[in-house]
């Protein structure tokens, strides 16, 4: 049976709440024109009163009272064992700052220390490559003659007016 | 502080911060709805109880996690419902086991009271309460979907969103749920269905 889909939408309401004055009029002008609508309609009032009248499931009147107290001997527990597992946890809070400071030290040191011998190797790099430009020490022979040589540099210079002229 | 908190958000967030008295007040407003559910869903009264006052111990442990843009009723139905195919299942592994042998645990705790309805029960009443039993009878044999969309949509609480929430499904799978659930326990209570009475007839 293909229903309205009015119908259908005012019947899915009602399963959840008393349909509005608003809603049963219209409701109400759908079903007067259509006796088979009208006839599911009878059924679907009569369930959705039947499961309305259902009665409340009997709760004992000390509930609340016994889930509270159940609460609070659970929370209590809970407290007794996470303290030991908190004391832990606290002494990483206080520690673990200091250590963290030391570290930072510690890794400042390191890289000075680093700094200062890359330095230090720059500088004899640069000394070694200073030394390495400078010409090399002669044969000893050469230097057999060396005070004849560095006496004849004591001479005073040629007379090159006399040589032209003597030429 | 917004204005616009739902009552139960603003409650749980009092619980957050170790509230009891909060914790109360959401017992006591949920605690008819919940049972409602889980005993619908577990069809025993003592161990419905036992496990709708685990629900609440749930909502407590958990309230941590509760986020105040999240509905209450439709997070601690979805606990209840958890909870109950839980136990669902448990009972299916170990059918000998009862909640029961928990119980010897808390014998120090005050036995449940109970009001005494039926002491002054009219014969209306009386059949009033047979033909209801036609009704949880026929709730007792839908499957557990159909039976616990159908316990949800009674209550004016929750809309088609919350209950597909619940569940676990659409909104139009809710639907269909609820129509397939209907439609068989009119077959069932059809004759003793009747527009603007509630009268068995034969």
């Amino acid at each position: 049976m293909s229903k309205d889909p009015l119908y259908e939408r005012l019947r899915e309401t009602s399963w959840r709440r008393k349909l509005t004055p608003d809603e049963q009029a219209r409701l109400s002008e759908l079903l007067a024109t259509d006796s088979e609508l009208q006839s599911d309609w009878e059924n679907e009032a009569g369930l959705n009163r039947a499961l309305a009248e259902l009665a409340p499931v009997p709760v004992s009147n000390n509930f609340t009272a016994q889930v509270l107290a159940e609460a609070k001997r659970e929370a209590a527990i809970f407290e007794r064992t996470r303290r030991p597992a908190m004391n832990q946890v606290a002494w990483w809070f206080r520690w673990l700052p200091k250590v963290a400071v030391a570290a930072v030290v510690f890794a400042a040191g390191v890289i000075s220390y680093q700094h200062v011998q890359e330095n230090r190797r720059e500088e004899v790099a640069h000394s070694l490559s200073a030394i390495s430009q400078i010409p090399s020490v002669p044969n000893p022979e050469v230097l057999e003659d060396f005070d004849a040589i560095v006496a004849l540099g004591s001479n005073p210079p040629a007379d090159e007016e006399l040589l032209r002229v003597m030429q | 502080m917004s204005t616009d908190l739902d009552p139960d958000a603003a409650l749980m967030l009092r619980v957050k911060q170790g509230d009891w008295g909060a914790f109360a007040e959401l017992v006591d407003k949920y605690k008819q709805p919940v049972m409602n559910l889980v005993y619908r869903m577990l069809r025993d009264s003592t161990e419905a109880e036992d496990l709708a006052q685990v629900v609440f111990l749930q909502v407590y442990k958990s309230a941590d996690r509760y986020h105040v843009s999240a509905k209450f009723s439709t997070w601690v139905f979805t606990i209840a419902r958890n909870l109950c195919l839980n136990e669902i299942r448990r009972r299916s592994r170990h059918p000998a086991d009862s909640l029961e042998g928990s119980q010897s645990e808390h014998d120090d705790q005050p036995e449940r009271q109970y009001e005494d309805r039926k002491a002054f029960a009219a014969p209306d009443a009386l059949l009033h309460g047979e033909l209801e039993q036609k009704v949880e009878e026929a709730l007792a044999e839908l499957p557990e979907n159909q039976r616990t969309a159908i316990v949800l949509c009674r209550g004016e609480e929750l809309s088609y969103e919350d209950i597909a929430e619940i569940l676990g499904c659409s909104v139009s799978a809710t639907k269909s749920l609820i129509h397939r659930g209907r439609e068989t326990l009119k077959q069932r209570l059809k004759p003793y269905l009747r527009t603007g009475s509630w009268s068995k007839s034969k």
